[in-house]
C-alpha cells in the first residue's frame, strides 16, 4: 500500500507534502515516514492511505443529462 | 535508585555485555541495510546501526569510569572476549531470520537496560529509549506481516534464536530474591521477571497468527553452565573476520590519535 506522508515545521501551520512510502501495513507505514522524512524537527507527522484520499473533481449534475 | 561511584563486578559484566550485543547489532544492522526487501528498510537498518553505535559509546564511557582499558573496549579483544549476546555470532542468512534475530536480540538488551536503576544511567536511559522505541516498533511491524505471509519461516527463526536469547537475559532462577544485581540495588527488575515480560510480549504479538512461540523453559539456560561474565552457555564467540571489521583493522594506519 502506498501512504502519503504529511509534517509542519509548527503548531498552526499548514501541512507540507513531505514524500511517500510504501508499507505492509499501517504500523510499519508510521515506521518507515518517521525513519525516512525525519530530518527536520516537525511539530507534526502524519500519514495517509492513498485509498483514503478523496479526488475533489468535477461530477455530473443529478438528474441532468450534460456536465 | 543507587549512587555508588563503583559498581559491583556484577554490574560492570552486565552493562559489558549490554554493550558489547550493542556493538554486534550495530554490525548485523550494517550489513543488511543496502540488502533489505526495500528502501525503507534500507534506511531503517541504517539508523538503527547508527543509534547502536552511538548507544555503544556512551556504555563504554561509563565501563572505562568503571577501570575497563580504552583499548580492550574498542581494539584489543579476542572474539571469545566479547560478551555479546550468542544470537548474534553469526549473520542471519535470509531477511525472516534477520529480523527475527534483530527484534529478539535488540529487544532483550533494550530490557535489561531498562531495568537498570543507577545514578550514572540517569537521563542516558530515557533518550536510548527514544531511539529503541523505533527499533522496536519496526520489528513488530515487520513480524506481524511476515507472520501472515512466511509463518513457517519466522516459527523456525524463532526456535533457533530463543535458546541463546534467553541465555542473554539470564537463568530463571534469579528471582527477585536470588537475583545478585537486584540484591545489591543496581536493577530494579529482577532476571525472572523479565524473562517472563519478554516472552508474554512475543506470545501476545504472535495471537492469532499460525506462528508459535517457544515455551518459556526454567532449565534454558541450565544455571549450573551459565557464563555471567558472557550471559551464554558454552565457549561461542564471533567470528574472527567480523572482530576485524569492529576493531577497524583493515584502516587503522588512518587512526586519528
Amino acid at each position: 500500500m502506498k501512504y502519503h506522508v504529511f509534517t509542519r515545521d509548527n503548531a498552526g501551520d499548514d501541512l507540507i507534502h513531505a514524500g511517500m512510502v510504501t508499507a505492509d501495513s499501517d504500523r510499519l507505514a508510521r515506521i518507515y515516514a518517521h525513519r525516512t522524512y525525519d530530518e527536520e524537527d516537525w511539530e507534526f507527522m502524519g500519514i495517509v492511505r492513498e485509498d483514503n484520499l478523496i479526488e475533489v473533481n468535477e461530477q455530473p449534475i443529478a438528474g441532468g443529462e450534460t456536465r | 535508585m543507587t549512587d555508588d561511584a563503583t559498581w559491583p563486578t556484577e554490574a560492570v559484566d552486565y552493562v559489558q555485555a549490554i554493550a558489547d550485543t550493542k556493538l554486534l547489532l550495530g554490525q548485523r544492522y550494517g550489513e543488511w541495510m543496502l540488502k533489505a526487501p526495500n528502501l525503507e528498510d534500507d534506511i531503517s537498518g541504517a539508523s538503527n546501526a547508527q543509534d547502536e553505535i552511538g548507544q555503544v559509546r556512551q556504555l563504554f564511557r561509563l565501563l572505562q569510569q568503571q577501570g575497563r582499558e580504552e583499548s580492550w573496549l574498542e581494539s584489543d579483544r579476542a572474539p571469545d572476549e566479547y560478551a555479546n549476546a550468542a544470537t548474534l555470532d553469526e549473520a542471519a542468512e535470509t531477511w525472516p531470520a534477520f529480523v527475527v534475530q534483530s527484534a529478539l536480540t535488540d529487544r532483550a538488551a533494550w530490557l535489561l537496560l531498562d531495568a537498570i536503576d543507577h545514578e550514572d544511567f540517569t537521563g542516558m536511559v530515557q533518550k536510548m529509549g527514544q531511539d529503541e522505541y523505533f527499533h522496536l516498533e519496526h520489528h513488530d511491524a515487520r513480524l506481524e506481516t511476515l507472520a501472515r505471509d512466511q509463518a513457517e519461516d519466522v516459527e523456525a527463526a524463532l526456535e533457533r534464536y530463543f535458546p541463546d536469547i534467553l541465555a542473554f537475559v539470564g537463568p530463571a532462577t534469579y528471582g527477585s530474591g536470588d537475583d545478585p544485581l537486584v540484591g545489591a540495588g543496581f536493577t530494579d527488575r529482577s532476571v525472572a521477571e523479565i524473562r517472563g515480560a519478554f516472552h508474554e510480549h512475543y506470545v501476545e504479538l504472535f495471537a492469532g497468527t499460525d506462528v508459535s512461540v517457544p515455551p518459556l523453559r526454567e532449565d534454558v539456560p541450565d544455571p549450573d553452565a551459565w557464563d555471567e561474565t558472557r550471559r551464554r552457555v558454552g565457549e561461542g564467540h564471533v567470528a574472527p573476520d567480523v572482530v576485524d571489521q569492529l576493531q577497524g583493522v583493515s584502516n587503522r594506519e588512518f587512526l586519528i590519535q
